[in-house]
């Protein structure tokens, strides 16, 4: 099985950050509109994904895996992609869809399973 | 008998040209301030294992919790082992540097870096190969350079020896601090700040526990932005003890040119610089 290098791990772990960042940004910005049970679900994705992101940072300096440039490059993408797509998105469930799908990446990268990254990249793509 | 005493003392002069004459000061006025630069990895404001117990408590204190508080910062320990690895194996190796370009050559002693590559935790994480070929080669040179009398040869077999690892331990070192830790402090942030949104924007409370809310917040950010800044100087140092390096390493022909010499001496002020930041 393909594994990450840690120097890919911290370009992902940047990478989830500014995804998690866009779905605080997310939060703050239309705090009027949510009710309180959506605050607090996206709160919640916000907070695991943090964790998860953080988790990846140590990860990065403790682990040294084999390459995975394809997955990477792809998630760049999804980073840019994701960014956008929190600005245009017009239902909140969307949202939470979105960021659920992200903290299942974020899990996967943490268990260094390439193929629950690649299965989890597949689904945010779909 | 004169003419043969002139000769004699024209080898002498020719001898002390050649062998005696090697100004290495400036090599060794840079390992010397490159050492006092690295050391200030000591003083660092953060490590890992501290970060992920602040996180922990963070969490807890969001959650209103007191009650089985431990946290499980095994992780960011190895973390924190890895990285002062790469820190002890680059201060040996500059504390190497210093000794063999110093006309004052002492014994040298490596019980540092032996106790740590056979004592650190790294549990069953494996570093890459080629690092730890990096540490071992280091370590090996520091070893055999003092078995040799010429200094001048024997640096300039230690700095090519030494050039290669030295690049790739300070390359993760600095990644490590800069990146990896720091960008724990920046997920310390994101995290501080959705914690405090909710009780600012809360009209239950008082306009003054929102204000103090606020004002918390702020002095948390600004504590952290400035830890942050001390462990980009700190990347700074490495950055400029990586180029002294290199720049030895691409004048080993001609170490005593005014313009190495320079060279060396611009690096060794901004370190200079960086030491007095990190003593204020």
């Amino acid at each position: 099985m393909a594994k990450l290098t840690s120097e890919q791990l911290k370009i992902l772990a940047d990478n989830m950050l500014r995804m998690a960042n866009a779905l605080g940004d997310y939060r703050y910005e239309n705090i009027d509109q949510l009710s309180k049970a959506e605050n607090d679900t996206i709160k919640a994705l916000h907070e695991q994904t943090l964790n998860s992101v953080t988790e990846l940072y140590t990860k990065s300096t403790v682990l040294s895996i084999d390459d995975v440039q394809e997955n990477l490059e792809r998630i760049t993408i999804i980073t840019a992609k994701t960014q956008k797509l929190y600005k245009s998105f017009t239902t909140v469930q969307n949202v939470i869809d979105r960021a659920t799908s992200v903290l299942k990446i974020a899990a996967a990268v943490i268990s260094l399973d390439t193929e629950k990254i690649t299965e989890s990249i597949k689904n945010l793509l779909t | 008998m004169v003419s043969a005493s002139k000769g004699f003392l024209g080898i002498v002069l020719l001898s002390w040209v050649v062998y005696g004459c090697v100004d290495l000061k400036h090599v060794s006025e840079f390992s010397e301030t490159s050492i006092e630069a690295i050391s200030s990895y000591e003083l660092l404001p953060n490590t890992f294992e501290q970060v992920c117990i602040q996180d922990c408590e963070q969490k807890h204190i969001r959650d209103y919790n007191v009650y089985k508080t431990a946290c499980d910062c095994a992780l960011n320990k190895k973390a924190d082992s890895i990285t002062g690895l790469m820190y002890t194996a680059s201060l040996e190796y500059l504390t190497g540097l210093l000794e063999i370009s110093n006309s004052d050559l002492t014994r040298y002693q490596t019980d540092n870096l032996t106790s740590t590559l056979s004592t650190g935790d790294f549990g069953p994480l494996q570093l890459k190969e080629e690092d730890v070929k990096a540490y071992s080669k280091v370590s090996k040179l520091i070893l055999k350079v003092f078995t040799d009398g010429y200094r001048r040869k024997k640096l300039k077999e230690y700095i090519t020896e030494g050039y290669e690892p030295l690049q790739v331990i300070l390359h993760f070192l600095k990644r490590n601090i800069n990146a990896n830790l720091s960008g724990k402090l920046n997920v310390q942030k994101s995290s501080i700040q959705a914690f405090y949104f909710d009780f600012v924007r809360d009209k239950s409370l008082s306009d003054y526990e929102r204000t103090k809310f606020a004002e918390d917040y702020f002095n948390r950010i600004s504590e952290i932005e400035m830890n942050q800044k001390e462990l980009q100087l700190f990347s700074e140092v490495i950055d400029d003890i990586a180029q002294g390096h290199k720049d030895l390493y691409s004048n080993l022909e001609n170490l005593q040119d005014e313009k190495i010499k320079g060279k060396l001496a611009r690096l060794r002020y901004r370190l200079k610089h960086a030491i007095a930041l990190f003593s204020s």
